[in-house]
This record gives C-alpha cells, sequence and structure tokens, in this order.
C-alpha cells in the first residue's frame, strides 16, 4: 500500500490525499489492505466457475474461433480485455447436456451412492462415537489411534486386493497363506463396490465428530432414560442422538459431500462410464470428452449442473461444514 | 439391570433375550460389541487390504494372474533399482534417473513430494490469508465464507475440469498470457510434465486453501481477546499484534493442519487423471492405479510403499500430538 512518505504529497493529487491521511490514521491503511485481500480472494475463488459459464453459453460453432479474450479499443489504444467473455450467447447447452449423455443419470447414481454412505457411516459412527465419547474402558485410547491411523492411509493402498475381491473371480484367501475363506459376489459396477470403501474412508471423521459431541450430553440425560425403562442402545438412539442433532447433521453433511466429490474409488470401481453400471459424475462428465468430438460447451455445463446440489449444500449448511472441519478434521 | 417393560415383553422372544443380555454386559463388553460394526467394516476394507496388498508385493504374478511365484523384496529392490521402470506409463520412473530437471519431474516419489511441500506451502500462506479476513468483523461476511468455502466442495472431476479447460489448447484461454511470462509451455500445455504439474498444483491450491483457511481459523477465534485490549493500551500496531500475539498462538495450529493436509496431498491421483494423464504427471497413486491390472506385484509395492512414507509421517505426527490428538 502507498505508505511512503514522500514530498510529493503537495501535489494535492487524490493518491497523494488518501496518502496522507493514511499516514495520519493507518487503521485505513489495514481496512483497504483488508478490502483488496477480500477482493482478490473472492475473484480467485469464484473465477473458475465464471469461466465455467463463458464457455457453457457459447455455442458450440464459435467454441473454436478467434479467443476468448476480445480486443478492445482503450482510448485510441488497442488492448486485450483480461477477462474471457462468451462468444455468442447458447443456453441451449443446459439442455442438450441431458441429451447427448443421460447426465441426470449419473448425478442420481451420485446421490444413491452419497445418502447410502451417509445413513451407513451415521449409524456405525453413532454405536463408535457413543463408545469412545460416553465409556471408559481399556483400550480406549490404543483403539482411537489406531481408527486415526487407518484414515491417514492412502486409499491406493487398499484398491488393489479390494478390486480383486470385488471382481469376484477368485475365492478371497486368509493373508499370507493359500487357505480359501469364501468368494465374494461380483460387485464391480454396483453400489457395493462403492459403498463399501466409501464408508471406511470416510467413517473415521464421522467417529471422531460424533465422540465430541455425544461425550458432551449430560450423564443425567442418559440415566433418566434409563430409569423411564429404555435399553442401553435405546438411550442412544432416542435421546443421545436427537440431543446431538447438530453433530449429527454436521457428520451427514461432511460425509455426503466427501462421497459426492470422490474420484479414486468411483473412476476405479465403475469399470465403464455407464449409467446404467452405477458410473457416478465422475463418469459422466468425462464421458463428453470420449465421445467423437470433444464438446467444450457440454463439459462446462454439465460442470456446472453437477457442481449446483453441493454449492446449494455449502450455502446452506456452512455453519454445519465449518464446525465440523474445525471439530473433526484436526483430530482425524 | 432390568428393563423389562410391558412394551419389551411383547416382543419375540430371542430379541427379548438379546436386549436382555445386553443389558447384563460390562461396561467393557458393551464398548467392544457396539465397535464391533466398525471393526468389521475397517477390518475388511482396509485392514485386510493393507495386509494383502503386502503379502502380493513380495510375490512375481505371470500376466494372466493364473500362477505366482515368491520373491521376497524384490520387487522392492527392482522398484528402487530402476527395473521396474519399464512398466511404469509413459517415460515415467519411480526414483529419478539423476538429478536434471526432466529427471526429477519424471520421477513419481519426486513428483509426489514436490506437489505436496509446494502446494500445502502455498494453502498454508493463502489459507492464511482468509482465516485473517473471516475473523474480522463484517457485513456480508457469511456470503464471503460461503464463497471462501465453495471451492473445498467442489468435487475433483469438476475441478478438473475447470483446469482442463482453462489451459486446453483448443478452447484454453489462460495458456497464451502464461506462456509470455515464461510459467507455461506455449503449446501442448497440458503433455509437457512442467507446465501440467504446475497448473495441477494450481488447481489444489484453488481447492483447498479454504480448508487450511477453516483449521487455522479455528486456532485464530480461541485467542483470548483480552490479550489485544492490552496490547492496544501497550500501543502495539496491528503487524505488531499479528507478530507478537496471534502468530506465535496459532502456530501450532498451523504445524498441526500442514502436516495433515501434507498427508493427503501424497495421495493426489483424480485432478491429474482429469487435467492431464499419469503418464506426464507421475504420482505414487497415479503409478499404483496404471499397474494394478498387469504388474500386480510391482503395483503392490509401490502402494505399499506410498503406505509407508505416510505411515512414517503420520506415526510422526501422533508422536507429536500424543493424546492430543484424540
Amino acid at each position: 500500500m502507498a505508505t511512503a512518505t514522500d514530498n510529493e504529497s503537495e501535489s494535492r493529487g487524490p493518491l497523494a490525499r488518501w496518502t496522507q491521511s493514511a499516514i495520519q490514521n493507518p487503521e485505513r491503511v489495514y481496512r483497504a489492505l483488508f478490502y483488496v485481500a477480500m477482493a482478490f480472494f473472492l475473484v480467485t475463488t469464484l473465477f473458475p466457475f465464471y469461466w465455467l459459464l463463458v464457455l457453457a453459453v457459447t455455442p458450440s460453432g464459435r467454441l473454436l474461433a478467434g479467443s476468448f479474450l476480445p480486443s478492445i479499443n482503450l482510448f485510441g489504444v488497442s488492448t486485450t480485455f483480461p477477462l474471457p467473455v462468451p462468444k455468442g450467447f447458447n443456453p441451449q447447452a443446459f439442455i442438450t447436456v441431458f441429451e447427448q449423455v443421460p447426465f441426470h443419470l449419473y448425478m442420481l447414481n451420485s446421490f444413491a451412492l452419497a445418502v447410502t454412505t451417509t445413513v451407513i457411516v451415521i449409524v456405525v459412527a453413532s454405536l463408535a462415537g457413543y463408545v469412545f465419547g460416553r465409556l471408559r474402558f481399556p483400550g480406549r485410547v490404543f483403539l482411537m489411534l489406531g481408527i486415526l491411523a487407518i484414515s491417514y492411509f492412502p486409499p491406493a493402498a487398499f484398491v488393489i486386493p479390494l478390486f480383486q475381491a470385488f471382481a469376484g473371480n477368485a475365492p478371497i484367501t486368509l493373508p499370507f497363506t493359500d487357505v480359501p475363506l469364501f468368494t465374494p459376489p461380483r460387485l464391480l459396477n454396483t453400489p457395493g463396490s462403492m459403498v463399501l470403501p466409501f464408508s471406511a474412508l470416510f467413517m473415521p471423521l464421522s467417529i471422531f465428530i460424533l465422540t465430541t459431541f455425544y461425550g458432551q450430553i449430560p450423564d443425567g440425560l442418559e440415566d433418566a432414560a434409563r430409569v423411564e425403562g429404555t435399553t442401553r442402545l435405546g438411550a442412544l438412539f432416542r435421546v443421545i442422538m436427537p440431543l446431538s442433532a447438530p453433530g449429527v447433521a454436521t457428520a451427514a453433511v461432511l460425509t455426503f459431500i466427501s462421497v459426492y466429490n470422490e474420484y479414486f474409488f468411483s473412476s476405479i470401481m465403475a469399470t465403464s462410464p455407464e449409467a446404467a453400471r452405477w458410473s457416478p459424475i465422475v463418469g459422466g462428465i468425462l464421458s463428453y470428452q470420449t465421445q467423437y468430438t470433444t464438446q467444450y460447451n457440454l463439459m462446462a455445463a454439465a460442470s456446472i449442473v453437477g457442481v449446483l446440489p453441493v454449492v446449494i449444500l455449502v450455502i446452506v449448511a456452512q455453519e454445519r461444514i465449518v464446525s465440523g472441519l474445525t471439530s473433526g478434521a484436526l483430530k482425524e | 439391570m432390568s428393563t423389562e417393560t410391558g412394551r419389551e415383553s411383547r416382543r419375540s422372544g430371542v430379541l427379548v433375550d438379546a436386549m436382555r443380555w445386553m443389558e447384563n454386559l460390562s461396561d467393557t463388553q458393551y464398548a467392544y460389541l457396539l465397535l464391533g460394526p466398525v471393526f468389521v467394516l475397517l477390518g475388511v476394507v482396509a485392514l485386510y487390504p493393507l495386509l494383502r496388498t503386502f503379502e502380493l508385493s513380495l510375490y512375481a504374478t505371470s500376466l494372466d494372474l493364473t500362477s505366482r511365484s515368491f520373491v521376497g523384496i524384490d520387487n522392492y529392490v527392482q522398484l528402487f533399482t530402476g527395473g521396474k521402470n519399464r512398466f511404469l506409463p509413459g517415460g515415467t520412473t519411480f526414483l529419478p534417473q539423476n538429478v536434471s530437471t526432466s529427471a526429477l519431474l519424471n520421477s513419481a516419489l519426486v513428483v509426489t513430494i514436490i506437489f505436496a511441500v509446494v502446494s500445502v506451502a502455498f494453502e498454508t500462506i493463502l489459507g492464511l490469508g482468509q482465516a485473517l479476513i473471516l475473523d474480522q468483523d463484517f457485513y456480508g461476511r457469511r456470503w464471503v465464507r460461503a464463497a471462501i468455502i465453495i471451492p473445498w466442495a467442489v468435487p475433483i472431476v469438476i475441478q478438473g475440469m475447470m483446469f482442463f479447460l482453462m489451459f486446453n489448447s483448443n478452447v484454453g484461454f489462460a495458456t497464451p498470457p502464461l506462456a509470455d511470462l515464461g510459467l507455461l509451455a506455449p503449446t501442448n500445455t497440458l503433455n509437457d510434465t512442467a507446465s501440467a504439474t504446475f497448473i495441477i498444483i494450481v488447481a489444489d491450491i484453488w481447492k483447498t486453501s479454504a480448508f487450511m483457511a477453516l483449521l487455522i481459523l479455528a486456532g485464530l477465534q480461541s485467542i483470548d481477546r483480552g490479550l489485544y485490549d492490552v496490547a492496544k493500551v501497550a500501543g502495539a500496531s496491528k503487524w505488531q499484534q499479528f507478530k507478537l500475539i496471534t502468530f506465535p498462538l496459532i502456530l501450532p495450529t498451523i504445524g498441526v493442519a500442514v502436516l495433515f493436509r501434507s498427508v493427503q496431498a501424497m495421495r493426489v491421483y483424480g485432478i491429474i487423471d482429469t487435467v492431464s494423464s499419469c503418464a506426464v504427471v507421475p504420482s505414487l497413486s497415479c503409478m499404483v492405479v496404471s499397474t494394478f491390472n498387469t504388474r500386480e506385484g510391482t503395483a503392490a509395492a509401490i502402494a505399499f510403499v506410498t503406505a509407508a512414507i505416510i505411515g512414517v509421517a503420520v506415526m510422526g505426527l501422533i508422536a507429536w500430538q500424543g493424546e492430543d490428538a484424540i
């Protein structure tokens, strides 16, 4: 920022005047810096979405003709406009997206996978969160560290045996022996081959979030429910879980978004990018690329359609996301 | 403790017996019973595959996957001496062949580490900036926060599309200006290893800075505001307040966040697959995915080395944090 004390402040230009007052009042400099930084972050964050929109509404015939950065005449000097602008306006692309590829079906697959995983994760992580948050027993710290450690391992470390098992060609053997245990059903291209790894992958974060929330419910409330005749499990699902609704919502939102965003297992376990074979949006968006011609405007339009659910979710549930990431993620 | 109420006893006998049995368990027994589903899930989908991966890495498998022979640590030896490089996609290698820039950028191990270090470094700086902004009170803070979080929630395939379309040689507009600055190769940008690595790092920074920002913001908001009042009375400037109060107090948070993110960054795969290809930008996960269908032993060895590197980092993190980690 221009805070240098130079002698040119005599010239009384607007910048000089601002500089003069800034020296007398440094608060103004911080305020200006703050707005500059905020504008910078907003522009860099939102720009890629703007670019998708520019590309999506450009008619396909004009995609390759000329630059997206138009030349403009600024006070007689020809210069390049620094922001891409659409070459024409064709909102039709947002309809063609669904005609060319059944993109809605891919999104439906993603939704189904995300919802199923979220339900499994919430139920199983609730049991674990209850145990870690409310019970004292030998091995508690060791088990939590174990779950923590497993959650750090990369999906690549799990994928080879899982892919083989889900292919269902050979029986599972006891590791380090040839003793066959059982032959698994073929799960590739079915929800099972994705929901299982997703659940394991995203479960630890939910366990840690729910442990925190369940641990905060006063013992008296649980005891009261038990005196009323509720079973141990009933107390968890009828008293503790409803009282920790914000925590459950946090874990659910984070799990849903994580599954919707997942790439690794989504691209490997759905071996062909067909909606009928449970390929999620990963397969949907990439299938505009493997057509005879690469349809850039449709790829952009599909990306916008595909991102809308999570954008809405972030706007609606941002409090939950912030609290979940800050309370759970550091521990995970 | 008996909880046999009238409602309970009308149910079938087995269920009542199960309930009664559960009520009579000790805390420890009950804890392990409830943890059963977690053990089963993590055992089947994480622990078993991890052990099995290690087992596979000790065998050489015939190309049709029908027969295998025990080779001990030979897969690892060959991986580190370059004998396995011919199975990797494109001209990529596991370890760099020499110390020239192109050899380093063709090495999966080096690229993965460069990616993790550079992107996490920039994410930390930008995340700190974003966190300092979100820590202020201003009109419309809620919307600014939503805007800053959104990239974190964007699916990886869509994040990849954004940057693919920005730098693609047919429709991309961003290559010429950056090529003029000497940052990117002017033609065939996404198939140029250095350029594609640069773009992928930028894409990751764009997506993940917000995550860093939220972690750091949590640290900022736990600082006792009274400290700033004391500093103001003592006449400290805003910069001095940051240097002497804010920064030292959030340093531990930043440390944990950096380690946590580095471990995550070393998994990089999806963004490479969408923006460029594994043959151009090799990462460890990339190498596993592109070899596991044909060279099982090699893929398993790479996967286990990746897991081991991350495992060591995690041990460090847990040892450093101790029980605070929980």
